[in-house]
């Protein structure tokens, strides 16, 4: 089964990232828009109501510092009779609703040479016009010295004093707007006391704390000195400015904003707002007092519409991604079905099932064509896999058959030692052993009367098959011949003349062909061009010197020579085929005729079958794994002392 | 086995190198087969390069010997020297083929 890298993984995985990561930045784009647009809008709005309720405000203030000039005016125009500045104290009171009080307070003796104070004050309490006299409610301090009689006078005109709670007289929070009056003209203009009419801070600020905006956001009002005057906050009133806000919290920006304010500057900022809210506000002075009024719209509030908005794209966006999803999960099992039924059929063939049927092209696609080559591959693999199993089994036929030849050859060669349990004057033994399945080389002993021994080993060229049939006519030829001839020179000439002629594939064989006496050691033999045979005697270990001679096969009138030794007793020759010579090792040397010289004197030599082990052993340890090139064959015989019981010839062979 | 001919004025000089053996005999005696049947009857085999002989390497020896006494042509062998001339000596062909010293004597004899 296809793991996490299957293709509908894959195309899934990509599609879905990539268009959540595109919707995510529209999403995004869109909500930084949407808050922009909204900001600008908000600030207009915010600049709008600000000044709609300073306007209104500034209305209200304007009015009354109108009446209060009005009244120092009349003041200075006529002289008034006590009576008359008390009725037009009083008139300014009851005829003007937003003043809630007001008193002319007059320079030391400036009202009469008899008082040296005289301010006379009417006021609003309990719905009624009070009255009241500044120069006696004041217990601590005269009103000479309080701010809104202080500053106007010094000054010189109209002023606003700071909201102030008015102690001894109005008994409420109020601001007073102060007009100095004077008498006479030019030089002699002389000041005679300030006209004053008060107004409730708390009639205003109940106005400005009426302004809802959204559902948590204010409006506020500050004094001149930042004092916070109107507030949602009302522990805050009167008792905290801005700037010990700001303190308070440590906070620079809330410092900046309250000097700001004071200097009477507008603007539109984003700050955290006393009450703790991230909101927008906007601030601006009061002309005619200085104080600002500021609208603050907290944030969330006015983002909630933008969140909710990109909240249910949002949910859209996921839900359309998932759609997607699921239209790419189809399309690629569409696509990767023909696939994966391909992939399930290829497991089969695998698995070695060549019959399994694929998936039927409907398409011209690249899975079509894909399919199409299987189909082809699938063909080739079963005729192949046939044609493989055919030749299989003729290899297999080939390999039995080399088998049973291999067979057959090994008992066309004496296996049995000893061979003449009878003949305990001498003893012989060899071994053959093959590089191929059936070898070239072979080796025969034979009686050919009496006493006289016939031994040869022979060594057809090349190995194989071929060889293996060649080798099978050679050693019949020869056995034939020497029981018929008895000598080895007219056995070899004679075996030669058959096999030389019609020897059109030029097969030939070297054969070292020799007769022993049993009774007396003589040996008479002839060589058909075979390595030299090895004496092993009282006098030690050397090659025979051999004249040279042809191998069989080779040339029709060849002429053998007979040559004579006599084998002494414990003597021995030691027959071999180039297999020993010539067997390499893995750096190519050669075993050679020197080693098998030195391994002969060392070799044991009480036992022909341990020798030719004990040589075979040798050979093999120098080819070190080295694979075996040629037949290895090897053929020893002893002459052995008189007397030599039949048992003890007998031990130790096979 | 590496091997070269060239045709002298009256012979073809093979030069081969290596061995000679059951592996590499195929081929020379494919090589043989081949200039004999294009015509070539007389051979100088120089043996100067050859380390080894077999009796595959003999036996493509004598096939190339009966094959050019069947078309009246001749061998002559050169430089036939240490292992290869012992095995040569042991199974007698010193006495089948003629061999001269160089590859000059051997053309010579040819001649």
């Amino acid at each position: 089964m296809p793991g996490k890298d299957s293709i509908v993984i894959r195309l899934v995985l990509v599609i879905t990232l990539f268009s959540a990561v595109i919707f995510a930045v529209t999403l995004g784009y869109n909500y930084y828009r949407s808050r922009a647009i909204l900001q600008n809008e908000l600030e207009s709005n915010a600049h709008n109501l600000a000044m709609s309720l300073v306007h209104r405000v500034e209305a209200q203030l304007t009015a009354v510092a109108k009446v209060t000039a009005g009244v120092a005016l009349s003041l200075e125009i006529s002289r008034h009779t006590e009576r008359e500045l008390l009725d037009l104290i009083r008139a300014t009171v009851e005829n003007n609703p937003e003043i809630y009080g007001s008193a002319v307070a007059f320079e030391p003796y400036a009202f009469s040479a008899s008082k040296r104070l005289y301010a006379p004050y009417y006021y609003r309490d309990k719905g009624k016009i009070a009255f009241s006299r500044l120069e006696n409610s004041y217990l601590d301090v005269p009103y000479l010295y309080w701010d809104w009689y202080q500053i106007p006078r010094e000054l010189g005109r109209l002023e606003w004093s700071e909201p102030y709670f008015d102690e001894g007289a109005g008994n409420i929070l109020m601001s007073t707007c102060s007009v100095p009056f004077y008498e006479g003209t030019g030089a002699a203009r002389q000041l005679k006391g300030i006209v004053t009419a008060d107004v409730s801070l708390e009639a205003l600020t109940n106005y400005i704390s009426s302004v809802k905006i959204l559902r948590t956001g204010y409006a506020a009002l500050l004094s001149r000195n930042a004092m916070i005057l109107a507030h949602p906050l009302n522990e805050a009133i009167m008792n905290e400015t801005f700037f010990s806000i700001a303190e308070a919290r440590n906070d620079p920006y809330l410092r900046a904003l309250g000097k700001k304010m004071v200097r009477g500057e507008s603007g539109f900022v984003h700050y955290t707002s006393i009450v703790g809210f991230t909101s927008w506000m906007y601030y601006t002075p009061i002309p005619s007092t200085g104080w600002t009024l500021a609208v603050v719209f907290p944030e969330a509030e006015l983002l909630e519409n933008v969140r909710k908005l990109s909240m249910t794209m949002a949910a859209m966006g996921l839900g359309g991604i998932l759609l997607l999803t699921l239209a790419v999960i189809s399309i690629a099992r569409a696509i990767t079905k023909p696939l994966r039924l391909l992939t399930a059929a290829t497991d089969e063939i695998a698995a070695g099932n060549f019959d399994v049927p694929l998936p039927a092209v409907r398409s011209n696609d690249e899975v079509g064509v894909l399919t199409h080559n299987f189909q082809l591959m699938e063909q080739s693999l079963k005729e192949y896999i046939r044609n493989l199993t055919e030749t299989t089994a003729a290899k297999e036929r080939i390999q039995s058959e080399l088998k049973v030849a291999t067979q057959i050859q090994a008992s066309l060669l004496p296996r049995i030692f000893p061979p003449f349990p009878e003949h305990p004057e001498f003893e012989i033994y060899a071994s053959m052993v093959p590089a191929k399945e059936v070898g070239g080389d072979f080796y025969d002993f034979f009686f050919i009367d009496e006493n006289n021994l016939c031994f040869l080993i022979a060594d057809v060229s090349d190995k194989g098959v071929p060889a293996a049939l060649y080798m099978m006519v050679a050693k019949t030829l020869l056995k034939t011949e020497g029981q018929r001839l008895g000598e080895p020179d007219r056995m070899l000439a004679s075996v030669n003349r058959i096999l030389a002629s019609d020897n059109d594939s030029c097969m030939f064989t070297t054969v070292f062909c020799a007769i022993l006496d049993t009774t007396t050691g003589h040996v008479r033999f002839a060589n058909a061009g075979h390595n030299p045979p090895l004496l092993v005697d009282s006098q030690g270990v050397r090659y025979l010197a051999l004249k040279p001679g042809l191998m069989l096969g080779a040339m029709a009138e060849t002429v053998f020579v007979t040559e004579r030794l006599t084998l002494e007793r414990e003597g021995i020759l030691f027959l071999y085929t180039d297999g020993v010579t010539e067997a390499k090792n893995g750096e190519e040397a050669l075993y050679g005729e020197e080693r098998l010289l030195r391994a002969l004197q060392s070799a044991p030599q009480a036992d022909l079958a341990t020798l030719v082990h004990y040589i075979g052993a040798e050979v093999a340890q120098h080819a070190g794994g080295a694979p075996q090139s040629d037949d290895i064959t090897m053929l020893a015989i002893k002459m052995k002392t008189n007397n030599v019981n039949r048992q003890q010839a007998g031990k130790g062979h096979e | 086995m590496d091997l070269h001919t060239r045709v002298e004025s009256h012979a073809t000089v093979v030069t081969i190198s290596g061995r000679l053996d059951a592996v590499t005999a195929p081929e020379y005696e494919k090589r043989i087969r081949e200039m004999i049947d294009s015509g070539a009857v007389s051979f100088v085999v120089d043996f100067d390069q050859v380390d080894y002989i077999s009796s595959a390497g003999l036996r493509a020896l004598l096939l190339m010997t009966k094959l050019l006494n069947a078309k009246g042509g001749r061998v002559c062998l050169a430089n036939v020297k240490g292992n290869v001339r012992s095995v040569f000596e042991m199974c007698g062909f010193c006495a089948v083929f003629r061999m001269e010293n160089s590859v000059a004597e051997a053309l010579a004899a040819l001649a």
